[in-house]
């Protein structure tokens, strides 16, 4: 006989379950189980009264293993967790059953049967809980310190905002200069301030605080520890730097899209890209001369690179910033000598929110906005010293327009930049496209599955400076949300290891996709050794050990055996 | 092949009296028009816009075809003085061809 003294509570979830389910039969069905000393059935579980009421019982019946048959997990499992906490039983004695989304909303036509299925789910999780042990979450004590990577726009303003909560920041960047792109622009939109005045800003910024320290041509070789406190070697220039931090800022921006030879004439000169336009426009005054010779006409050509995935180096997705950015230019360009003629070949115009005052602004200055279709993108011919751009021009159901033109701007793509040496430390996991991936786009943006290393700008996708800034002080605000409580508490639900039986063959240790797996001496062999504080519970670990001397805590082979058994008295 | 004209759209573009620029090409000018005209006018502003001036002067006789009405004009969704674009594509055409 188990001694464990089990309370087992059935919800009607307002009719949600009790509709398809009957409940009260659920309970009676699994009230004389081993162990199961309370069996009730409540209207709503996660109500403060049900609540109340299980805490109480708790109390009373000097509870040690709690299960709640309710909704999904993912909807109430800290709240019964919560529930078990706050009557002083280990939250990890506790196990959720989803008699909801796996049994009545998946049963409609089948009540009977759905009855049944609830009763040996909820066998089951007592089953389960008959084995549960009490659990510690792991804690770690924080280092007030992040290490910034890249020192661009983005990894400038992380480096400040940190240091305005007291953190102090290193900022490493590959090159030699502060500033990335932003750096090297004139005017921005949508305030036509000049991109190197705000470096500037900003770097005059950093010079006043002592708690930001900035390294050129540096490098990460190598990261340990875990999310709080980090030791990270870099490299400045020939010297090797140790550092230890709490958070991990990932900022490492973009590169630009470089049409192949050949591509719109690409090659030729007077087919430039539009930074480099935006280079020849922000050196112009009076009037723009390319090559000695005055520009008049000028056609831009949209979604260079972006949008097609068809040949070898286009990408599927738009790269959000061209459009703005090209309107832009134009209308700088029109600011510099009015009596340049422009055209806009484009696919789609895509100028959001409070950018259409760009386009609208470039409409009635007289730019000629004309939409090609994807089938038949325009082409680029020299003839004489200039360029005949022939587009098929779709608002007029398809008339073959040709333009000549002095230059032709490629509104090209941006696309993720390659940091293999720096990857191979972090392992962060990269999208399709190339850029680093968040763990959610709404519920967990800036987070990466590394805990304590956060992405930033252009690094996770293509983005215009205003929403890169954006993203690096949402990163900031997670950074220092960590940092600035002074520990981190972790799921204790990881591997662990049996010391008798592992013979360290180091299997374990190539499947884990984390690096927490580490060979350690103990007494005479060597074992392998979980660190728990980068350890995820996923699993990988267990099933590649020859020896079976691996489980994840709270899942053991015990555990799912026992939950089997429970089960096969029905089927 | 129709070569852009760039004098043209300056011309059309920098006027007061054309402003097809707002024109979104929705169509609804051409539903309501009572002379069945050949030539959509949106089409016909786009040809304006577009600087082809060829065909434009191509389309002379449909330009002078409409009734100026207004139909068009009250119908817009984009507030384009469809009428007035036409009258000044007349006087262009009277102008710069007939030489009047």
């Amino acid at each position: 006989m188990s001694e464990r003294r089990i309370g087992v509570y059935i919800c009607y979830c307002g009719g949600n379950i009790s509709d398809f389910v009957e409940v009260e039969k659920v309970r009676d069905a699994i009230e004389n189980e081993e162990g199961v000393k309370v069996a009730k059935t409540t209207m709503f579980a996660c109500s403060d009264a049900a609540q109340q009421e299980m805490i109480n019982d708790i109390h009373e019946h000097k509870l040690d293993g709690l299960v709640v048959a309710s909704c999904s997990p993912t909807l109430h499992t800290f709240t019964f967790r919560g529930v078990a906490e706050r009557a002083g039983l280990n939250p990890y004695q506790y196990v959720q059953v989803n008699v909801r989304e796996q049994v009545s909303w998946a049963h409609t036509d089948l009540k009977e049967q759905a009855t049944e299925k609830a009763i040996y789910m909820v066998k089951a999780g007592i089953a389960k809980v008959r084995l549960t042990q009490p659990l510690k979450k792991t804690r770690i004590d924080t280092v007030p310190r992040t290490l910034v990577i890249g020192a661009g726009i983005s990894g400038l303003r992380a480096a400040i905002a940190h240091s305005d909560l007291g953190i102090s920041a290193f900022v490493i960047e590959k090159s030699d200069r502060i500033g990335g792109w932003v750096s090297e622009f004139g005017k921005m939109y949508p305030h036509n301030r000049l991109g190197s005045d705000l470096i500037t800003e900003l770097s005059e910024e950093i010079k006043k605080r002592e708690n930001i320290h900035i390294y050129t041509e540096a490098e990460i070789l190598t990261k340990s520890g875990s999310v709080g406190d980090f030791d990270v070697k870099i490299k400045v220039k020939n010297e090797e730097i140790s550092l230890n931090v709490g958070s991990i800022i990932v900022a490492t921006g973009f590169v630009s899209y470089q049409p192949s030879e050949g591509e719109y004439a690409y090659g030729a000169d007077g087919v430039l890209t539009l930074p480099d336009f935006k280079e020849l426009i922000d050196n112009s005054k009076g009037e723009i001369i390319y090559q000695g010779k005055p520009v008049k006409n000028v056609t831009y050509i949209y979604c260079v690179g972006s949008r097609d995935s068809s040949g070898e180096k286009g990408h599927a997705y738009c790269s959000r910033y061209c459009c703005n950015a090209a309107i832009h230019a134009s209308l700088v360009a029109n600011d510099i000598s009015s009596e340049l003629n422009q055209f806009h070949i484009y696919r789609d115009i895509r100028t959001y929110g409070k950018y259409e005052l760009l386009y609208r602004e470039a409409l009635q200055n007289g730019a000629i906005f004309i939409k090609f279709d994807e089938a038949s993108p325009p082409r680029v011919e020299k003839s004489n010293g200039r360029f005949n751009v022939q587009v098929k021009d779709v608002l007029t159901f398809g008339e073959e327009i040709e333009i000549e033109s002095d230059l032709v701007v490629l509104v090209t793509a941006m696309e993720p930049r390659e940091n293999k040496a720096m990857n191979d430390v972090l392992k962060l996991p990269v999208s399709l496209d190339g850029f680093f991936k968040e763990i959610h786009p709404k519920l967990r943006p800036v987070e990466t599955v590394i805990d304590g290393v956060l992405i930033a700008g252009t690094s996770q996708a293509p983005r215009n400076s205003a929403e890169s800034v954006a993203m690096s002080l949402a990163a900031t605000s997670k950074s220092a949300s960590l940092l600035m409580k002074g520990y981190v508490e972790l799921e204790p639900l990881i591997a662990m290891v049996n010391e008798d039986t592992c013979v360290w063959c180091g299997k374990c240790s190539e499947a884990c996709p984390y690096s927490a797996i580490e060979k350690i001496s103990s007494g005479e062999k060597e074992i392998a050794a979980i660190n728990t504080a980068q350890c995820k519970g996923c699993g990988c670990c267990v099933p590649v050990c020859p020896e079976n001397a691996l489980a994840i805590k709270g899942y053991t082979d015990e555990q799912i055996r026992a939950m089997i058994d429970a089960m096969e008295v029905l089927l | 092949m129709t070569k852009v004209n760039p004098d043209f759209i300056k011309k059309v573009t920098t006027s007061e009296e054309f402003n097809a620029t707002a024109c979104i090409n929705c169509g609804v000018c051409t539903a309501v028009c009572p002379m069945d005209v050949e030539l959509l006018p949106r089409k016909l502003f786009r040809y304006a816009l577009l600087g082809l001036e060829d065909k434009v002067l191509e389309n002379t006789n449909v330009i002078y075809q409409c009734l100026l009405c207004k139909m068009c004009e009250e119908n817009c969704t984009a507030d384009v003085h469809i009428a007035e674009n036409v009258r000044f594509l007349r006087s262009y055409i009277s102008k710069e061809v007939f030489k009047l």
